[in-house]
């Protein structure tokens, strides 16, 4: 094996990985605050990406409106989804499976919406710095997975920020770890959890138009998006922001050394082996220490 | 003396039961009896995937269908009697295109069957048809040998192996290439590298690294970095999904990429975005530049769906085709072993030249292939032609 492989197949899984890490971030924002685990967090991304095609295709406009647009789509059907789905399911006491029923519903319904309204077409929109890539010792990364990376990685440092720094930050937390001792000091919990959904939204509209340029907008891509995001989600630990971005690199950079050591066949076989490992070995996932201190 | 209540329930029991007995048992008399008015609709089944992982088939073969029927019957039927053509969906499941078949050939009383659109399906569909000796075009190269044995079944696609030796004739004779590196998906990737590695030693080449990934992976940029640091002169690409292809050139896969008839799809090519270039395609119509034989089914495709047709399309006309035929010849009113005896002969279709009679049931060959190269997002027709 050529230290160049091994260059390159490092980046690839660095780049996947950050991937996998901003839909889990997407998750774990949700469930931090209202503990509703989202089964469609990759449909955000969807539909996000979508708009930003169509805005950046059809209407002509350029990226930087085209990709804050789909962003911005991203955290409104967040905040949509939870006043008209999970409000009413919360209202009529609906369990944590009830949540993962609906979300999971909601996401395959949506991926039908996207197939009966643009088809089967995979949707290939331009990155960040086009198609370019910067060459290090003849391994290859594209410009816009540089972008990808540092973003993600912004979001984080931004989130970790908002939770511990700022009064809704910390008024969302509240609300999710103690609905009636929230509403006694004067939170609106309500609010609050239809805050934590357009977070959930917004970042996974974000991860929609910096990930559609890296595997191409796909009616299909939610599901798949979501499985991958979830695992580096658990294998950071849930409620932590900072662990999705850990977890979704481990199982970027495991994913590729496995392809590039033993075999693509035995890839993902390799991936869950290790991460079952993980997990027994640290139940409460890698930087689950946070959410046993309740943050 | 009987109870008035017990009479009053018995008669109405009566009543009830030859009112409903009655239509029953006029069912299936009535179709016979509009079959043979002249005039009526001769009834023809179709079984394709138009959801599912087969769909990207089934709606381009649908398309060739409907726009085959309508033709047909613009040009005046079979022997003044339009035919009617009952389009059912799989989901791509065997099981479901088996009970789909059979609701046709019982319910709908079909004269012939067109489809399924995958392989597992034809199987599962040609166990009912051949039992009853009934005519089925399947839409899929020749599946498990048993078919073979049928004497109903005809394909209007070739056998994997025959896709296989298509691609080995062009690199190994246009592109003069021996060292090939491969990069293909577990599903349909995986049935024609089955058949590639039968066909190497004939071709003299060597496959120096062959990559698998599973169907609808979002990234394969680490199996096409161990693709091309194996050195190959030409690359082979084989799935159905876009995303090989721009992996393979993200990576900087600078050699020729040769791949295969089912990856020869608009909807891949949108995918490829800016990569959809300097890919050649064994296949059978390019509908940018459609050989003779083709222009008017390629015409009238791109004034019915405003676009070019590709393959699959023209395995829809053709085997509708066949089916018109084969009634035209042994009469709207023929029995299932004649019709099928009408089939067994050359057909010059618009996807191929067939031959029936042949032992593989489909009797295409390699001369019946063109190669086309996606230059800018565009299919265009190559002057290479096997012999």
């Amino acid at each position: 094996m050529s230290g160049t492989l091994l260059l390159q197949s490092s980046l690839v899984g660095l780049t996947n990985g950050f991937v996998y890490a901003l839909i889990g971030l997407g998750i774990a924002v949700v469930f931090r605050g209202t503990r509703i685990i989202n089964a469609m967090q990759g449909e955000f991304s969807l539909v996000g990406g979508l708009f930003a095609f169509l805005v950046l295709e059809r209407l002509g406009l350029p990226m930087f409106v085209a990709f804050p647009l789909g962003v911005l789509v991203g955290a409104g059907l967040g905040f949509v989804i939870e006043r008209v789905f999970v409000r009413p399911a919360r209202r009529r006491g609906a369990s944590e499976e009830s949540y993962l029923l609906l979300t999971l519903g909601l996401a395959f319904a949506i991926s039908a919406a996207v197939l009966y309204f643009f088809g089967r077409d995979s949707i290939a929109l331009a990155g960040i710095g086009g198609e370019g890539s910067v060459v290090f010792f003849d391994a290859a990364l594209r410009v816009h997975a540089i972008w990808l990376i540092v973003i993600s990685c912004a979001v984080m440092v931004l989130l970790k920020l908002f939770y511990a720094r700022t009064l809704i930050g910390q008024s969302i937390v509240a609300a999710s770890l103690d609905e009636a001792g929230a509403a006694t000091v004067g939170i609106n919990v309500p609010l609050m959890h239809s805050l934590t959904f357009l977070l959930g939204g917004l970042v996974g509209g974000l991860a929609g138009v910096l990930v559609s340029p890296m595997i191409a907008v796909h009616y299909e891509m939610g599901l798949l998006l979501t499985l991958k995001g979830f695992a580096a989600a658990i294998l950071g630990g849930l409620a932590n922001p900072f662990g999705a971005i850990v977890g979704g690199i481990t199982i970027g950079l495991i994913e590729s050394l496995a392809v590039l050591t033993v075999s693509s066949g035995y890839k993902d076989v390799i991936a869950m082996a290790i991460l079952i490992v993980i997990m027994i070995l640290m139940p409460h996932g890698m930087l689950g220490y946070g959410r046993r201190k309740g943050g | 003396m009987k109870p008035v209540g017990n009479w009053f329930t018995s008669r109405l029991s009566r009543c009830l039961l030859i009112t409903l007995l009655v239509p029953l048992g006029l069912l299936p008399v009535a179709p016979r009896m509009a079959s043979a008015q002249a005039g009526a609709p001769i009834p023809v089944g179709a079984v394709v995937s138009l959801t599912g992982p087969g769909a990207g088939l089934g709606q381009a073969e649908r398309n060739g269908i409907l726009l085959a029927e309508k033709t047909i019957n613009a040009k005046g039927g079979i022997k003044g009697r339009p035919i009617k053509v009952f389009i059912e969906d799989d989901g791509s499941k065997p099981d479901i295109a088996k009970s789909k078949a059979e609701n046709l050939i019982f319910n709908e009383k079909v004269r012939a069957i067109v489809g399924p659109s995958l392989t597992a399906s034809t199987g599962a569909v040609s166990a009912v048809t051949n039992a009853r000796g009934l005519p089925q075009i399947a839409m899929t190269g020749l599946g498990p040998q048993i078919e073979l044995s049928y004497k109903s079944l005809f394909h209007v696609l070739p056998p994997q192996a025959l896709n296989a030796r298509a691609m080995l004739e062009y690199t190994t004779k246009a592109l003069g290439a021996k060292k090939i590196g491969v990069l293909h998906d577990s599903g349909y990737g995986q049935l024609v590298m089955n058949a590639l590695k039968g066909s190497a030693g004939a071709y003299g080449v060597q496959f120096v690294s062959v990559e698998k990934f599973e169907v609808g992976a979002t990234d394969v940029s680490t199996q096409a970095a161990k693709v091309r640091a194996s050195n190959p002169e030409v690359v082979f690409v084989i799935a159905t999904s876009p995303t090989p292809f721009r992996n393979a050139r993200q990576i900087r896969i600078a050699q020729p990429i040769v791949s295969a008839i089912g990856s020869s799809a608009y909807e891949y090519v949108r995918g490829m975005g800016e990569f959809a270039h300097d890919i050649v395609f064994p296949e059978f119509i390019v509908g940018e530049d459609p050989l003779p034989h083709q222009a008017e089914f390629v015409e009238l495709y791109r004034a019915s769906y405003g676009a070019p047709p590709k393959n699959y399309e023209a395995a829809g006309w053709d085997a509708v085709h066949i089916v018109a035929r084969a009634l035209e010849k042994a009469g709207p009113d023929a029995s299932p072993a004649a019709l099928a005896a009408a089939m067994r002969e050359p057909y010059r279709g618009v996807l191929a030249s067939y031959n029936f009679a042949a032992p593989d049931m489909t009797g295409i060959d390699l001369s019946s292939y063109v190669y086309s190269k996606l230059v800018n997002g565009k299919f265009t027709r190559l002057q290479f032609a096997t012999k």
